[in-house]
């Protein structure tokens, strides 16, 4: 049995990358809305941050979904989980959450940008210019269904697999909790590095703002393994088993304790407290802790992903 | 043993009025001699490739001192589970209960070969049919013995009547009449599934704690 190919293993890495994708674009706008919300109002539009989320969510879940279709055995047929429905697969429900966020995403996007996009079309094309006022208009409105369906979608991704009865660690009623806050800790995350890479201020409100979230993130992150963890080894049996296996000695340990747990948890954290006595904020250190937390919480999608099909009961 | 008349195009009915029909199978461990009879035939029927079965009989053992030893053989199939795991996560409905014979099914139209089923499946029985690209498992012949009014194939072809398959609401059913006189006993039962393939346990086999 080796740590990528084993007996009983269904989804492979592709489907870790896409719910990594999926939390990821759900996490950016997210942070994208709270800093317009707290920080920026009217002038979100001309923050690097702002506008690297509103590149990084909509890239982000398109390309989670064109792996997803990529990954079916049958991608031609895609268009039939668009077509018939089960109201009691999570995977049906998840499809048409990512349908609604993909409208809304481009909505709000258009609304919060709806100025700039004006002035550039300067009267050409006057049918997409009412359109960007109605949605200008109706922001309120965008911005609350997209609050909704961005938390949605970060807890679809955990839901999709605590559904799979068959395997302790993952029928897991933490599991959605850890997925949606890991989710919108790497969405802060590439908002971060996407804006000081488009020349955002490393030392500025948004980064501020980011980084006084992202601590308390992090501990409830830590908290919610945790408990997670503990919960399986406390019920005995085949959980106990199962993750002591997972973050035991073995490839998937380290893969835990090095990467999910050091450097997708500890280091920023670490670097997180230090960067807020230190009252000056450089683009290296922003980035440098950006990539650590991207870089957990992929890992730890992997990690959960293989590590739950191990333990069949 | 009665012929079995039923059996339509997936799906073709989903109302759900009484149909009186609702199809199991038990595998008698004791009788079984573990000689893939089973496997093979079904192979052939339903045009199962290689590298890939709806049935495998697991062997364990051998169990006690020379002369005696005995070994212990377990089917591997779909259950047909009541509660089914698969059906609840297809998202296209492609995975199916069929409401007039309980036969799980899978309507190869529908499937997109997402392979949720083959993860949810806490029996880990479904495969993807590397021919057609779809979602595969036993359905109790629903598309070849019984259309045709036959019994299933790895059930004609077992030599020693291990197997015995029948409508669990027919009392004077060999299955309901095998049922009532061996103990016999289902798979992960404590998962809620309700599975429809009961096992007659080895009586020499190893005892697990
Ligand atoms: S055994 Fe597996 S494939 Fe068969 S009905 Fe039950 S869950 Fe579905
Ligand atoms: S693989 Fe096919 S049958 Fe299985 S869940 Fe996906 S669509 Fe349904
Ligand atoms: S009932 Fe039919 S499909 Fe199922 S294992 Fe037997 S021969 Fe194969």
């Amino acid at each position: 049995m080796s740590a990528f190919h084993f007996d009983g293993l269904v989804w492979h890495w592709p489907i870790a990358i896409y719910l990594f994708l999926a939390g990821l674009s759900a996490g950016a706008v997210f942070f994208a809305i709270m800093l317009k919300h707290f920080k920026l109002a009217d002038k979100a539009y001309l923050s690097p941050f702002v506008q690297a989320a509103a590149v990084i969510a909509p890239v982000a879940v398109c390309a989670g979904l064109g792996i997803l279709v990529m990954d079916l055995t049958k991608p031609l047929a895609f268009w039939k989980i668009l077509v018939f429905y089960n109201p009691s697969s999570v995977m049906s429900m998840g499809v048409l959450v990512l349908l609604a966020y993909q409208v809304v995403l481009f909505a709000w996007i258009g609304s919060v940008f709806s100025s700039p996009i004006q002035q550039w079309l300067k009267q050409r094309l006057p049918l997409l210019s009412k359109l960007l006022a109605l949605l200008a208009r109706h922001e309120d409105v965008i911005t609350g269904v997209l609050v909704i369906l961005s938390l949605s979608l970060g807890a679809y991704t955990g839901f999709l697999l605590s559904a799979l009865i068959g395997f302790p660690l993952l029928n897991n009623p933490v599991l959605p909790l850890l997925f949606l806050i890991s989710g919108l800790s790497s969405g802060a995350a590439a908002t971060l590095l996407g804006g000081v890479l488009m020349r955002g201020n490393p030392n500025g409100v948004e980064v501020r703002f980011i980084h006084r979230i992202e601590i308390p993130m992090i501990l409830v992150e830590i908290m919610l393994l945790f408990t997670f963890f503990v919960g399986l080894i406390l019920s005995g049996g085949q959980s106990e088993v199962a993750a002591l296996n997972a973050i035991g000695e073995g490839f998937w340990g380290w893969i835990f304790w090095g990467g999910v747990v050091g450097v997708g948890l500890t280091l920023p954290l670490a670097f997180n407290l230090w960067m807020k006595v230190s009252s000056d904020r450089k683009f290296a250190y922003v980035a440098v802790t950006a990539s650590f937390s991207l870089i957990g919480v992929l890992l730890l999608r992997n990690f959960i992903l293989y590590t739950g099909q191990m333990t069949g009961v | 043993m009665s012929v079995y008349t039923v059996t339509k195009a997936p799906q073709a009915n989903t109302s759900e009025q009484d149909s009186g029909l609702k199809y199991a199978m038990v595998h008698d461990e004791n009788l079984c001699i573990g000689c893939n009879a089973c496997e093979d035939a079904c192979r052939e029927v339903n045009h199962v490739p290689y590298g890939v079965t709806r049935v495998k009989i697991e062997r364990s053992g051998p169990f006690g001192e020379y002369p005696d030893q005995s070994y212990r053989f377990i089917r591997h199939s779909c259950q047909h589970c009541e509660a089914a795991p698969c059906v609840k996560v297809c998202p296209t409905g492609a995975a199916y209960i069929d409401k007039e014979t309980g036969i799980v099914a899978v309507n190869e139209d529908r499937c997109v070969g997402c392979q949720y089923c083959i993860a949810a499946c806490p029996y880990q029985i479904r495969f993807i049919n590397p021919e057609t690209k779809v979602a595969d498992k036993c359905d109790f012949c629903q598309q070849t013995q019984l259309s045709e009014g036959l019994q299933p194939a790895c059930v004609l072809a077992c030599p020693t009547n291990a197997l015995v398959f029948g409508n669990l609401k027919d009392p004077d059913s060999a299955l309901v009449k095998t049922l009532k006189s061996k103990p016999t006993y289902r798979e992960k039962v404590d998962l809620g599934t309700r599975p429809k393939l009961f096992h007659v346990r080895t009586i020499d086999g190893e005892i697990v704690l």
